[in-house]
């Protein structure tokens, strides 16, 4: 990332968002969060940029677009997923005609052998353009990411007491039950 | 004379830019921002799982290992708060963090693995430890042993209760 | 009455109207809902004629359901508003299953162009007579006989898209269009998938040296099946959250015409604390768009200094609402039944908004009216992009646009909804039809909201936030309609069982408003095109890659311009 030490210049491309993450986009080039004076610059064709910023859910439709569009920027790049369709597929993930955000990009794009390029997720729903320079920043090197996975399981000895005190106590009030016969209800979704 | 007007009120104006990276800014206090589990509170129920629109956060059973995962991608959270106002134990809150950028993908998760509780008839897993213990100790003490069922048995169970008790 | 004829006198309310329109079909009035059903065969043409021409009505919008669970037919709702006697008339045409083919009235109301086509596009129902019957939203790879919102098909269904890329991979040039001949000239459009858009949506400009001749539209690249999505794994109150993400400008307007539409069906009456919240966050959200509409404007017009200035003033109203609401966009306040409790607005945000608005009204005086008297904007924007007031009537524009143009139209005094029942507003309409015309009801919009929002806030009541909605019962119709910035916003719902909805249909303004477009582009300069697309405030900025083509030479050239369109 030393590469973009001073200056990283932008290709906006919208893979069927409902603008709200685009119009986050261009208030970060308005005068309140200037992001131009960090050395950002929006271009207007593939060709000239070394970062994409990426939005929207990737729809059936703008795929041959999409994939054109980042198959003409050049090497070296980077792409900045922006938004919560982006990052993950929003609020549409599993819709019949939505690739699934920029996973289902990266799979059509091994698909056709091509290598998927680095990556920077930017979630929010939009993200407010502070947290778009912040993403910038970090493409940058020049700022420190602050999420990490964090796991949590619980301590399997005392669950398990717990669990076998309950067994007990139901065993001491109920002496010598069997477990019942009937067949098993399997509840289900309301299709028509 | 319209346009020098409006140059001149820009210049009264002044430098409006804020210095956000070498600066902090003021976040109002009702931000909307990352949600984040507390893991010694939270239960294994699933209300918020059911409760959230773009399925950020769900829930994997592994009979295997006997753990229930809860699992939360921010990168999917459209930050509404239907999960906060739908947990009984008040275990997710919305913090008012905005800085959310990550390298990789994995960073943006948070599981919580919690252990299932099988029913002392039938042995099917079918929740947590966690909320059995919480529910059985907030019942009165007759109810407590047949809340340790699962809803099958506990139906067969206290059906022949209920019919003995009508005579 | 007089006897049989066409020169009758006309209805006086809506139940005169429900006894004159039984020579057509058989009528059925509930509320604010006059239902037609079994037209008799061949007057379908009279009816539609008679109700958007000559009754002073408007087409609003056609709606297909599959309602073959329930009563083993395909429906179609073409929906009249009819403000003068306050009912809207739902003509209800069945399809059989085994034939579905039904008559189109495109002929007599060309506003029903597009409407008819999704139609054709989701639910499989024919048209017959219909001047364009071709695809309009799904892919064009999409199969032929697959239905995407008929109750069979699953929602989560993708299809593999190996055919997509193995061509994208054979191909090497650009073009993917056939050409076409137009007259005498070949044409040779550059097709959706070129390179250098980056924008998902596109019009194509037929002209001879600098005057444009005609037009062509096609987009609908943001289609994200948002209906199938509603019907199928979402309860009621987690569709309010679908709905404010159609669009980033416009979203709680969708989100409050989904909840009247489910509160007008399922009969429920939210409390007025609510109303007057959800009025407030409404006209927040319309002084924005204005905002964002005007920066782009002056951007398309060669101003970029006044862009920077709106947008520096804008920033001022995003923070209004992050203090109200939590966030700049994406309020997230409604659910069915009224306001979600944390949204509240006590006392202490009321002082702050009204010192808030009040400075943005200042700021905003110093600047608008010396840059609305500039002489350039005056002369690039007197007199061009005219629309007329017949030709506003027969595309059923809405909004500033029809506003502009003569039409005395807005939901918020003649349909009154939310808190606007409880006060008075005030509408500007102009009848020059040109570009300034649109500006300057923009900008009176904005003054008049600023002055709301200070009248509703003195007035707010004590009274819960949301209403009861244990209980919402099935099949039943609701219309919910609010008016965006951009002009009247339908939303048709029909609820269903175990608290789903059965069909959702948001109709948004920009839908009406985009055909009228080539009627505004003919003779017209091509420098001037993008402000004029613009002009209808076509959910962001002016419509994206704009590709022009010379019928003389025969010859392409992108006219290169930014920006992204929402859809649906």
């Amino acid at each position: 990332m030393k590469l973009y030490r001073r200056s990283l210049w932008v290709f906006h491309l919208n893979s069927g968002s409902c603008n709200g993450c685009d119009i986050e986009i261009l208030n970060a080039l308005a005068p309140r969060q200037d992001a131009e004076r960090l050395g950002v610059k929006l271009v207007g064709s593939p060709r000239h940029a070394d970062a994409i910023l990426f939005t929207g859910p990737v729809t059936r439709e703008a795929l041959p677009s999409v994939v054109r569009a980042i198959q003409a920027v050049p090497e070296p790049k980077i792409v900045l997923a922006v938004g919560a369709c982006a990052c993950g597929g929003g609020i549409w993930h599993d819709s019949y005609c939505v690739l699934g955000g920029i996973q289902g990009l990266y799979r059509v794009l091994k698909s056709m052998g091509v290598a998927p390029p680095k990556t920077i997720y930017v979630p929010g729903c939009p993200p407010k353009p502070e947290a778009i320079i912040h993403g910038i920043m970090l493409a940058r090197g020049l700022a420190g990411q602050r999420q990490a996975r964090s796991e949590y399981f619980e301590e399997q000895g005392p669950a398990v007491k717990a669990e076998e005190d309950l067994h007990r106590l139901f065993h001491k009030c109920f002496p010598g039950r069997l477990p019942p016969k009937t067949a098993r209800v399997e509840w289900g979704v309301t299709r028509y | 004379m319209n346009r020098i007007k409006v140059l001149l009120e820009n210049l009264r104006r002044g430098v409006v830019t804020e210095q956000y990276p070498f600066k902090p800014i003021r976040v109002p206090e009702r931000l909307r921002g990352k949600p984040v589990i507390d893991p010694d509170k939270c239960a294994g129920c699933g209300a918020c799982v059911n409760a959230c629109p773009p399925n950020a956060l769900t829930m994997r059973d592994d009979k295997h290992s006997s753990m229930r995962f809860i699992v939360l991608f921010i990168g999917r959270c459209i930050y509404c708060g239907k999960c906060e106002e739908a947990c009984p134990f008040g275990a997710i809150r919305l913090t008012r963090e905005f800085e959310l950028a990550a390298e990789n993908r994995e960073d943006l998760y948070q599981v919580v693995g919690l252990r299932l509780y099988h029913c002392p008839l039938c042995g099917e897993p079918f929740t947590t430890v966690r909320l059995i213990k919480r529910v059985v100790e907030a019942l009165p003490e007759e109810q407590r042993a047949a809340a340790t069922l699962c809803p099958r048995c506990r139906e067969s169970v206290t059906a022949h209760y209920r019919s003995y008790a009508r005579r | 009455m007089r006897s049989s004829g066409i020169n009758q006198v006309r209805p006086r309310n809506k139940y005169e109207l429900m006894i004159d329109l039984r020579r057509f079909g058989e009528p059925r009035l509930r509320g604010k809902y006059l239902f037609l059903s079994r037209i008799k065969s061949g007057r379908l043409r009279d009816l539609v004629d008679y109700l958007h021409w000559r009754l002073g009505g408007y087409y609003s919008t056609s709606i297909g359901v599959d309602e073959r669970p329930l009563d083993g037919y395909f429906h179609v709702y073409h929906v009249f508003v009819l403000e003068e006697y306050g009912v809207y008339v739902l003509v209800d045409l069945i399809a059989d299953p085994g034939h579905p083919v039904v008559e189109s009235i495109t002929p007599v109301v060309p506003a029903a162009n597009w409407a008819e086509r999704e139609i054709m596009d989701f639910i499989g129902v024919k048209f017959r007579g219909h001047p364009e019957p071709h695809r309009l939203i799904l892919p064009d790879d999409w199969p032929e006989n697959v239905y995407p919102l008929r109750k069979d098909y699953p929602y989560d269904d993708k299809l593999p898209t190996s055919d997509k890329i193995a061509k994208l991979v054979r191909e090497s040039s650009p073009a993917t269009w056939e050409p076409e001949a137009h007259g005498d000239h070949t044409v040779i459009p550059v097709g959706p998938y070129h390179p250098a858009l980056h924008e998902p949506e596109y019009f194509e400009l037929f002209v001879e040296g600098e005057k444009i001749v005609d037009a062509r539209y096609k987009g609908f690249m943001v289609h994200r099946g948002i209906e199938k999505i509603a019907e199928s794994r979402l309860s009621y109150n987690q569709v309010s959250f679908i709905a404010e993400r159609i669009c980033g400008i416009c979203g709680f307007t969708h989100s409050t015409a989904y909840c009247q539409a489910v509160e007008e069906a399922a009969g429920i009456d939210v409390p007025e604390r609510a109303e007057y919240i959800r009025s407030i966050l409404l006209e927040i959200e319309r002084i924005h768009s204005h905002f964002l509409w005007m920066g782009v404007a002056f951007h398309l017009l060669g101003y970029d200094t006044g862009f920077m200035i709106m947008w520096r003033l804008r920033e001022s109203i995003m923070d209004l609402a992050e203090e109200l609401t939590g966030s700049r966009k994406m309020y997230g306040a409604n659910i069915v039944g009224g306001i979600r409790d944390k949204w509240d607005i006590r006392d202490d945000k009321a002082a702050l908004i009204k010192r808030m608005l009040d400075e943005i009204r200042e700021e905003y005086l110093k600047y608008i009216p010396k840059i609305i008297s500039l002489e350039e904007i005056k002369k690039r924007t007197r007199g061009v992009g005219v629309l007329s007031r017949s030709d506003a009537r027969k595309y059923s524009v809405l909004g500033p646009h029809a506003r502009a143009s003569g039409i005395k139209t807005d939901v918020r005094k003649y349909r009154p909804y939310a808190a606007y029942k409880y006060v008075n507003v005030e509408i500007p309409v102009l009848d020059d039809g040109d570009i300034y015309a649109r500006m300057i009801v923009r900008h009176e919009e904005i003054l008049a909201s600023i002055d709301l929002i200070h009248r509703l806030l003195d007035n707010i009541p004590k009274t819960p936030l949301h209403a009861d909605t244990s209980y919402i019962p099935e099949r039943r119709h609701g219309i919910g309609c609010t008016e965006a910035p951009r002009g009247e916003d339908l939303h048709f719902v029909i609820t269903g069982r175990d608290n789903k909805l059965y069909r959702w249909r948001p109709r948004a303004p920009t839908y009406n408003n985009l055909l009228s477009v080539p009627a505004m582009l003919r003779e017209e300069y091509l420098a001037d095109a993008p402000i004029i697309i613009a002009s209808i405030d076509p959910c962001f900025s002016c419509t994206d890659h704009v590709v022009v083509v010379d019928l003389r030479s025969g010859r392409r050239r992108p006219l290169r311009t930014r920006g992204v369109v929402g859809g649906r």
